[in-house]
């Protein structure tokens, strides 16, 4: 934003403050709050609605709260109606939250209608009914009375509902046309995190004063907590995984280091061997060092690694020159039409192409002709297409980027276009380019679908596919030397395959294996993610500083 | 510009290095398709020329180099068109409209009989919820990102959301399969391991990265005067959200949305192991938590065990994905392509 001073609160424009108001609305923020985050701990079962914590259950812990939080709004509400405070109310409560309330009563009312009342063919006209009359006081009343009365008064209710045992741990509901029947651990929950969240923006809308700073406080606690909650997912879903895969993962590792021979020779005056010894470092992982068979202790992924690590070299070297090559030509040798419009349109229709797709073409087209079996080469073609696209976008991105002054001042000393591109303005692009690369690659590497058709053919491998064949050395006829080949046409595990087939073979007995193989296809992917991250802010501070 | 003109424009030199490469490139393509065998032998004459010719004339060489790769994506992009199609065709032929309207049975192997039905309602509920989910939370994540937050906060929470965007599928089904499906099988007392509501949750939060990236683009992309003109006129920060920048970037975020809403549809391992993959409609059709199988999860449990008609019906399954998802993307790119035109100042 370039203006530069920001109104950064209330205070500073509205009248005066008035601390009374803002002690009492911001303990009610963080009251909601704590019933929200203890609702979600309950929903997952860390500490169930029957459990006792300080002498009371959770559940009428639950319940107390949002009673506690929805009485004090709708009483903050009625005493700044009443002038008791000094606050700037609007005189409606504004669409958005009249709808957004009405919402809220239109569920209520529907809900005790069909299932507490048990009207079956009346209860849209009850619910319709109650939403209305939600929204229509939030829109109609003045806004301090208007929304804590209709918000405030579903915040009390609900936590009546909860602390009076209506809706307790013992409570049963089976929802007419649904497969689930709803009990009172997770009833009770998902009451708190709704009324939580709704306690929590109105109390933020008394805490600001209402008006505009108020609902911009309310929106703010809001766009907060969902940003917050992307953290909160992130962190969950890879901690999780640490915490079950680590053990399987690291089963096993032995390490050590011992004096031994390094190297010995016999030179050809002395006649006699002489060794060389040194400390070696012995070093056994057998997660990633083993395969799965019948005959090896400890069960690994190397297989489904080496597969990984082909499919993405050769999806590199198929996809960086074609993606780096059509974005130089779309900015600096074509020009804006119907040929660049067409290429644009494709690679960004190739960009949104479904995995699964992809794996049905490489099978009609390529499987056959290559081979007709499942083989890497078809594999590292397929994900070569689908890195295509991430190249040339980001690799357009970075050469758009390059200032023109450099083409200019190449070209003024009589440079060549080429010359230009090669010596100028592709280095200058590099780290972006490199870091489209290294993001485009961290997507591929944990690709499934295509791989599963046109890759894989047995979901346990106990030997590493053999790509590299016969070794490097002279012989006697010409030409002289062999130099090993690479056998791609042959089929082969990958990581994120391999998780896949645990799952079809049943996690039963193979549930820890599973872990481990999501850490260690979590660790490949991540890692080539932070780099490309911490690549990109790197190269953007060294271009502002 | 006609063609003459353009013939015309280049010299004999970009004729010559672009029309005789053009030819040895065509035949080695062609060659790929009918006679696979021969390929590896043109594709060396192929660079043996481009070698050649780069020794007499770089420049002419490298511009014709330039302009093959970047018919690569559009040549990509027909082919998996022609394949996909040519293949679906048989079973467009044998079942008609039966296949994307019949209903008695929907899938069976034993007379052969095929109906997408199931798995474009599986796909449509599925998508909903995941819409459900991902639109409203990232779009807020967005105006988080580009709007309220402050320095330490973006630097935390952009990258943030570009890790999820990077966890593989495969381990968002696998945590939806041991965490998720058990949950419900035990709290909710589901009778069936898998439902579409996991699976649309699951794709949903799959699909969150991508709303909030490109919808934080075009938030971005609101010039800064229109922001500083609200201020100036003593509206709140939220105040100038939501009635100036917001409205400004509406069919950015509309984009936004779409592009996610396709990523959703495409979504498929994730379905694949999470849903139980069975051929039926869920009884009630409202029945949200029911179980049946996505246009995905189809191709990816069915692909090994089918030939014939099961084959070619799978690849109809995969067009009318192809086709939903070119949609959702050209539709994505017009609405972009207005609202830069628009912000440009241009009419």
């Amino acid at each position: 934003m370039s203006l530069g001073t920001r109104f950064d609160s209330g205070g500073t424009l509205v009248s005066e403050e008035s601390p009374t108001r803002e002690a009492v609305s911001g303990g009610l923020v963080a009251l909601a709050f704590a019933s929200f985050i203890l609702g979600v701990l309950s929903l997952f079962q860390y500490l169930p609605v029957d459990t006792t914590v300080a002498g009371f259950t959770v559940s009428t812990l639950l319940g107390g709260g949002l009673t506690l939080v929805g009485a004090g709004t709708v009483t903050l509400g009625l005493a700044s109606y009443a002038g008791r405070f000094e606050t700037s109310p609007g005189h409606t409560g504004g669409i958005a939250s009249a709808v957004f309330i009405g919402l809220l009563w239109f569920a209520v009312g529907g809900l005790v209608a069909a299932q507490t009342l048990g009207l079956s063919t009346l209860w849209p006209v009850v619910a319709l009914f109650s939403g209305a009359l939600g929204a229509g006081v939030a829109l109609v009343a003045r806004e301090d009375l208007g929304v804590t009365l209709s918000a405030g008064l579903f915040v009390l209710l609900s936590g009546l509902v909860v602390v009076t045992g209506v809706v307790g741990p013992g409570w049963r509901w089976d929802p007419n046309g649904f497969s689930i029947v709803a009990t009172g651990t997770v009833g009770v929950p998902v009451i708190a995190l709704f009324a939580g969240l709704v306690g929590a923006w109105v109390a933020a809308r008394v805490y600001g004063g209402f008006g505009a700073q108020g609902r911009q406080t309310g929106a703010y606690v809001l766009v907060g907590t969902n940003a917050a909650g992307m953290l909160a997912l992130l962190v969950a879903v890879v901690s999780f995984i640490v915490v079950r895969g680590w053990a399987p993962m690291t089963e096993g590792v032995r390490y050590g280091l011992y004096w031994g021979p390094v190297t010995w020779f016999n030179p050809p005056v002395l006649d006699t061997w002489v060794i060389v010894e040194g400390p070696i470092l012995w070093f056994y992982w057998p997660f990633v060092m083993e395969g799965y068979g019948l005959n090896i202790p400890i069960d690994g992924v190397l297989p489904a690694i080496a597969g990984t690590f082909w499919l993405v070299v050769g999806a590199i070297v198929f996809a960086v020159p074609l993606g780096v090559g059509a974005a130089v030509f779309l900015t600096e040798y074509a020009e804006q039409g119907r040929f660049t419009f067409l290429v644009e349109i494709s690679t960004n229709g190739l960009w949104s192409t479904p995995s699964i797709v992809y794996g049905l073409f490489g099978l009609a087209f390529l499987v056959p002709r290559l081979g007709n079996t499942p083989s890497l080469l078809s594999g590292q073609l397929v994900l070569g297409f689908m890195l295509l696209p991430l190249v040339v976008i980001t690799s357009r991105e970075s050469l758009k980027s390059v200032p023109d002054e450099y083409r200019d001042a190449s070209a003024a000393l009589g440079v060549s276009r080429w010359e230009t591109i090669k010596s100028v303005v592709l280095p200058a692009a590099m780290p972006g380019v490199v870091t489209g690369v290294i993001l485009g690659v961290g997507r591929i590497a944990g690709e499934t679908a295509p791989i599963l058709l046109v890759t894989t053919s047995s979901p346990f491998s106990a030997d590493v596919a053999g790509v590299i064949q016969g070794g490097f050395s002279f012989v006697g006829s010409f030409p002289f030397v062999t130099v090993p080949t690479l056998d791609l046409v042959q089929s082969s595990n990958a990581l994120p395959y391999q998780l896949f087939a645990i799952i079809g073979a049943g996690l039963g007995e193979n549930l820890d294996f599973a872990w481990g193989t999501a850490l260690v296809l979590l660790l490949v992917v991540m890692s080539f993610y932070a780099v490309g991250i911490a690549s990109r802010v790197y190269f953007r501070r060294k271009l502002n500083a | 510009m006609s063609t003459a003109t353009r013939f015309a424009g280049l010299d004999d030199r970009s004729l010559v290095v672009g029309g005789v490469g053009s030819v040895i490139l065509a035949v080695t393509l062609l060659s790929f398709i009918v006679a696979p065998a021969l390929t590896g032998y043109l594709a060396l004459a192929f660079a043996a020329f481009v070698l050649v010719s780069a020794v007499i004339d770089e420049e002419h060489t490298v511009g014709f180099l330039l302009f093959v790769t970047t018919t690569s994506t559009v040549l990509i992009l027909a082919f998996i068109t022609v394949y996909l199609v040519w293949n679906a065709v048989p079973v467009a032929r044998e079942m008609g409209l039966y296949l994307l309207v019949g209903s008695d049975p929907f899938w069976d192997t034993g007379p052969n009989v095929y109906s997408l039905v199931p798995m474009m309602w599986g796909t449509l509920v599925t998508t909903l919820i995941a819409t459900l989910v991902a639109a409203p939370l990232g779009v807020a994540g967005a105006v988080f990102i580009s709007e309220i937050a402050p320095g330490w906060a973006r630097e935390i929470v952009k990258p943030a959301v570009e890790m999820l965007a990077g966890i593989p599928s495969i381990v968002y089904g696998f945590i939806g399969v041991t965490i998720l499906n058990t949950f419900m099988q035990q709290e909710l007392s589901l009778p069936t391991f898998g439902s579409l509501f996991v699976t649309g949750v699951v794709v949903g939060v799959m699909a969150l990265p991508t709303v909030v990236s490109v919808a934080e683009d075009a938030i971005a992309a609101v010039p800064d005067p229109m922001r500083d003109g609200a201020q100036a006129l003593g509206a709140t920060d939220w105040q100038t959200t939501t009635s100036v920048t917001l409205p400004a970037a509406f069919s950015g975020i509309s984009a936004a949305v779409l592009l996610g809403v396709g990523r959703a549809v495409g979504e498929t391992m994730a379905a694949t192991v999470i849903l139980g993959n069975v051929t039926q409609l869920p009884d009630p059709l409202m029945d949200v938590f029911g179980n049946t199988i996505t246009l995905t999860s189809l191709i990816a449990s069915q692909y090994g065990a089918a030939s014939g008609l099961q084959f070619s019906a799978l690849f109809a399954a995969g067009v009318v994905l192809f086709l939903t998802v070119m949609a959702l993307s050209v539709g994505s790119q017009l609405i972009e392509r207005r609202m830069r035109r628009t912000l440009g100042g241009e009419p």
